[in-house]
């Protein structure tokens, strides 16, 4: 009798356990697969649509959420700089570089789960299009703790974070020429000790 | 010993099977998702503010600081529904969602005639009656053909400034989604 139900139970543990272990990891751990990866910058154009992967389905469910559609426009984040450090909110970076063709865009600090960061007394950790000085060049952004000449990111804090920059009506969300596109770098130009 | 040998690889088959039924029961067990989050703060084509203050906090916000959002659900079989908000706001884009919170369809202020939000949504069925004799309210519409009939629509705007906090709040709240 323990004879069979022994081994059974052994395997229905190993089955049950290892199934639902193996999806939480890789929605977890393992990196997405249909991501959109540019310099430092990763989207996600496929995020909450039908055509997406089952892997980023069951993600996206788990965060919910209301991703924008591909008419609306397209969102880039960054957790590390381009030389592949994580991005610290105690640091002081240069964004600097060309972006595709959009209506308008937007770029904000935030933390890892996407909350935007705190502001500076009243200046928040955001730019969008409309407010910075163009360069001749493309654009010239400083983020950090204190303020910076140009266009200033307003960083408050300590910690890890990210940046999230969002470009609205944008042929790239339609996944036209993607492979031409470019990304600003992000530079770290210095840390508070 | 065989037979815990047995029991073991037929335990890894059965990783695989519970692996990917977990992966695909996920979305349909979802709470989350925009389409339920509404179903239990708002009745059908109740247009929701989507801001952190609506009672309850359970509606899904835009997390950039430069959106502001509102939406409704809707159902065609009840009829056609036509969206509606007037004002001057910088760049506006509605989404449809489906009932699982899916991103079925977008559009932007770039296919509009005017300033105004101004979009009729129906069915394959529908869109055909109305082709045949177009009513006068819909002469300015945006119109979108949809392959679901119940969904959520969104509409985003992009608040550049606290100067314009004002009329996009009015925007909002002037947005209107009706059954016609």
């Amino acid at each position: 009798m323990m004879k069979t139900v022994l081994p059974l139970l052994l395997a229905i543990a190993v089955a049950l356990g290892g199934g639902a272990v193996s999806v939480w990891m890789m929605l977890e751990e393992a990196p997405a697969i249909d991501a959109l990866r540019i310099g430092p910058w990763t989207a996600f154009p496929n995020a909450g649509t039908p055509q997406a992967d089952p892997y980023s389905r069951a993600r996206f469910v788990r965060e919910g959420g209301i991703p924008l559609g591909k008419a609306e426009g397209i969102a880039f984040t960054a957790t590390r700089d381009s030389n592949g450090q994580a991005l610290r909110r105690e640091c002081a970076y240069r964004l600097s570089g060309t972006l595709p063709v959009s209506r308008l865009w937007t770029l904000y600090a935030a933390d890892l789960s996407g909350m935007p960061l705190p502001p500076t007394g009243r200046r928040a950790p955001a730019l969008h299009s409309q407010m910075i000085l163009q360069e001749p060049e493309g654009i010239e952004i400083t983020a950090s703790h204190y303020p910076a000449p140009r266009n200033w990111l307003a960083l408050s804090g300590q910690g890890s974070m990210q940046l999230v920059l969002t470009l609205f009506d944008t042929p790239v969300s339609t996944s036209a020429g993607i492979d031409q596109i470019s990304m600003p770098d992000i530079i770290r130009t210095g840390c508070d000790a | 010993m065989l037979r815990f040998l047995y029991a073991l690889v037929l335990g890894l088959v059965g990783v695989g099977i519970v692996h990917v039924t977990i992966l695909f029961m996920l979305p349909a067990y979802s709470v989350r998702d925009v389409w339920t989050r509404l179903s239990t703060t708002a009745q059908a084509y109740e247009t929701v503010v989507l801001s952190p203050s609506v009672p309850g906090g359970r509606v899904p916000t835009p997390r950039n600081p430069f959106l502001k959002a509102a939406a409704c659900r809707f159902d065609l079989s009840e009829g056609v529904l036509h969206v509606r908000a007037t004002g001057r706001v910088p760049f506006w884009s509605m989404a449809i969602y489906d009932d699982r919170g899916l991103n079925v369809f977008s559009i932007s202020d770039r296919a509009a005639a005017g300033d105004d939000l101004d979009v009729v949504v129906a069915s394959t069925a529908q869109m055909l009656a109305l082709r045949r004799e177009l009513p006068a309210e819909f002469a300015q519409s945006v119109f979108v053909e949809s392959e679901i009939d119940q969904g959520v629509a969104l509409v985003r705007l992009f608040v550049p400034d606290k100067t314009w906090t004002a009329v996009a709040g009015a925007f909002l709240e002037n947005m209107r989604c009706e059954p016609l």
